[in-house]
């Protein structure tokens, strides 16, 4: 497998509500990463998980499966998912797919934030 | 083995091996120790008796007629034990007298013998590693020769092509490790034409690199003074014949394009007949004469040939027909001949050959000769239709190297005109349409490169990939739905196709034997 060229973070915004940054590439060397992070969120007791995505410089078809098994598990978990920062391209990449009608898209932070109950 | 019994006895005596000694050490003077240079004939008998002896051999009392046995004597020598490693006599330890001048005992036997046991496996293999020192240095020599030739051959191909309105010349030349004597030319004259040389040389090595050389210069010298082929294959063959090398020769195929009607008039010396493609054949362009080089006041037959828009004229060497399969059978002028007739772009063609030629010789061929080609196509006058190349490469399939096509196709449409959002549509298209040739078409081998062409048209923009995944069926992709992947009826992956889809204005895709290509296709 390749080396991730992702670096991803996980914020506590309050309780129950964690930010995901993502900053690099999602494909398939990101599987890694994204499940560690996910799972560091998870046991931290997240019920809303938001990605950042203002980092994200490339994503590819393969990144589009990692998020599907990510929503997958979060749905099992009753965890909400919630996207922000996606440029343009993606965010019609999301439309494409209909991932947005699964993860709600914010133009923000802040907005997302707002938006969790 | 006899140098090896010299070269024993040249290090027993340690000349300029050993360190001074100090004043007054008597122990190992001079006479008692020094080289005895002697060789031993295999049928002199005293071999014979130190191969049998196992043991220690007082040569006092032998009765043997035996040069080296005299010799030894001669030199004060009183006891031989023989060095015997796997049967094989491989040196001897000789003594002269004790000090005591008292017989050697039974104890002494005993220890010389002790000696001899351990010495003798330590003695061969400092021998066999002498051997294998002399064995690298003549590989090495050899190597040396074959750079050399190999230089020389490089040195005498043209460094440029020729640029002609309305033509393209392309040269592939992939040398086999042993140099052969293949060679191309181009001459250009004041008057436009253009004379095409494609040779081979007899032999290997240097010496076909030296008669390379000649050859080139004296078919140079000779076209310039001849304007009719035939002429100057007649007349370099009258040149090269009295200083040519016992049983080499060469041979040529010389070709005289007029690139401003499409004539072409050529002749052969012995070399495999050039190929001609036309809309509607391939047909061989045959033309009689001994190869140059061999007889003097030889003729050369020379015929004309007429190369239409679209035309398409391949000249080669007998590496590429007489390349083996692993079964042993070879390429042959037929399966070229089938090869050129399909429908290939004119521009796809050479590429698609040598595919064909690795597919045909397996991944372990070990290749036995240069392949050489040159290739001259008479352009389309219909530019449109194949429209501007932008570009292309190969990437080594590798997951990742998606993102090194997307930046490059980046860079070559950036003149297109495309605003930032069709560019990031086309880098993902791109992006997707690599990884698939690299992952389902070449299975990750990085031997298997994918193949990226970037063409503009007036109306649209086609960026072609190409792997090796031709010759197979491709399955029908599954059209990926979310709620489906969710439910876990899909696989979460399975999305690539349908991004290129939703990226492109036409997709079309086509295969052959060996390859499956791929279309991407956006209006402009």
């Amino acid at each position: 497998m390749p080396v991730p060229k992702v670096v991803i973070k996980v914020r506590k915004a309050r309780d129950g509500v964690h930010i995901i940054d993502i900053m690099g590439e999602i494909n398939a060397a990101a599987e890694a990463p994204l499940t560690d992070a996910w799972n560091e969120a998870t046991a931290e007791g997240a019920k809303a998980l938001l990605l950042n995505f203002s980092g994200l410089e490339y994503m590819n078809s393969s990144g589009i499966g990692l998020l599907v098994t990510m929503l997958i598990r979060a749905r099992r978990q009753n965890q909400q998912l919630l996207a922000f920062g996606l440029s343009d391209h993606y965010r019609q990449i999301f439309e494409l797919t209909r991932l947005n009608e699964a993860i709600t898209l914010y133009k923000s932070e802040a907005d997302a934030l707002q938006s969790v109950g | 083995m006899f140098a090896g019994l010299r070269k024993w006895w040249r290090s027993l005596s340690g000349q300029g091996e050993e360190p001074p000694r100090p004043p007054g050490d008597a122990r190992l003077s001079a006479p008692e120790k020094h080289m005895i240079d002697l060789d031993m004939e295999p049928d002199d008998p005293f071999m014979a008796h130190l191969l049998e002896a196992q043991g220690v051999v007082e040569i006092g009392g032998l009765n043997l007629k035996s040069a080296a046995l005299e010799k030894l004597r001669a030199e004060g020598v009183k006891v031989v034990v023989p060095l015997i490693s796997q049967g094989e006599l491989i040196g001897t330890l000789n003594l002269g007298s004790r000090r005591s001048e008292q017989e050697y005992s039974s104890d002494d036997h005993r220890l010389l013998a002790s000696l001899a046991t351990q010495a003798a496996p330590a003695l061969r293999v400092a021998q066999l590693a002498r051997q294998q020192q002399a064995e690298a240095r003549e590989r090495e020599r050899i190597e040396q020769e074959l750079r050399v030739a190999r230089v020389i051959q490089e040195t005498l191909l043209p460094k440029e092509l020729p640029v002609l309105a309305g033509w393209k010349l392309q040269t592939h030349w992939r040398p086999a490790r042993e140099v052969s004597g293949d060679f191309y030319d181009f001459i250009s004259f004041p008057d436009g034409k253009l004379g095409l040389v494609i040779a081979d040389v007899t032999d290997k090595g240097v010496p076909a690199a030296m008669v390379m050389a000649t050859t080139r210069s004296i078919l140079r010298t000779a076209a310039e003074q001849h304007q009719a082929p035939g002429e100057v294959l007649s007349r370099a063959n009258s040149l090269l014949c009295p200083s040519m090398p016992l049983n080499m020769f060469v041979t040529v195929t010389y070709a005289l394009l007029d690139p401003a009607n499409g004539s072409l008039r050529y002749a052969n010396a012995g070399h495999p007949a050039m190929l001609l493609r036309t809309a509607g054949e391939v047909v061989e362009l045959r033309a009689r004469g001994m190869p140059l080089g061999l007889f003097e006041e030889m003729e050369y037959e020379e015929k004309h040939a007429a190369l239409a828009p679209g035309d398409f004229l391949l000249m080669y060497s007998d590496g590429l027909i007489e390349a083996h399969g692993p079964d042993g059978s070879m390429f042959g002028t037929e399966r070229l001949k089938q090869k050129l007739g399909e429908p290939v772009q004119n521009e796809r063609l050479v590429q698609s050959l040598l595919d064909d030629l690795s597919g045909f010789t397996g991944d372990g061929w070990e290749q036995e000769d240069d392949v050489t080609l040159v290739t001259l196509e008479h352009e389309d006058d219909g530019q449109d239709q194949a429209g501007e190349i932008l570009g292309e490469f190969s990437l080594p399939s590798r997951p990742g190297n998606e993102r090194e096509a997307m930046r490059l196709v980046e860079g070559m449409i950036a003149g297109l005109g495309f605003g930032l959002e069709r560019v990031e549509k086309i880098k993902t298209a791109v992006a997707e349409a690599t990884m698939n040739a690299m992952e389902h078409g070449n299975q990750y081998r990085e031997g298997l490169p994918a193949h990226i062409r970037v063409r503009a048209r007036p109306h649209e923009l086609v960026i072609e990939i190409v792997d090796f995944g031709g010759g197979k069926e491709i399955p029908e992709a599954e059209h990926p739905d979310l709620e489906a992947k969710l439910a876990g009826l899909q696989s979460p992956r399975g999305w690539g196709l349908f991004l290129i889809r939703s990226m492109v204005d036409d997709l079309r895709t086509y295969s052959d034997s060996v390859h499956h290509t791929i279309e991407l296709v956006f209006k402009r």
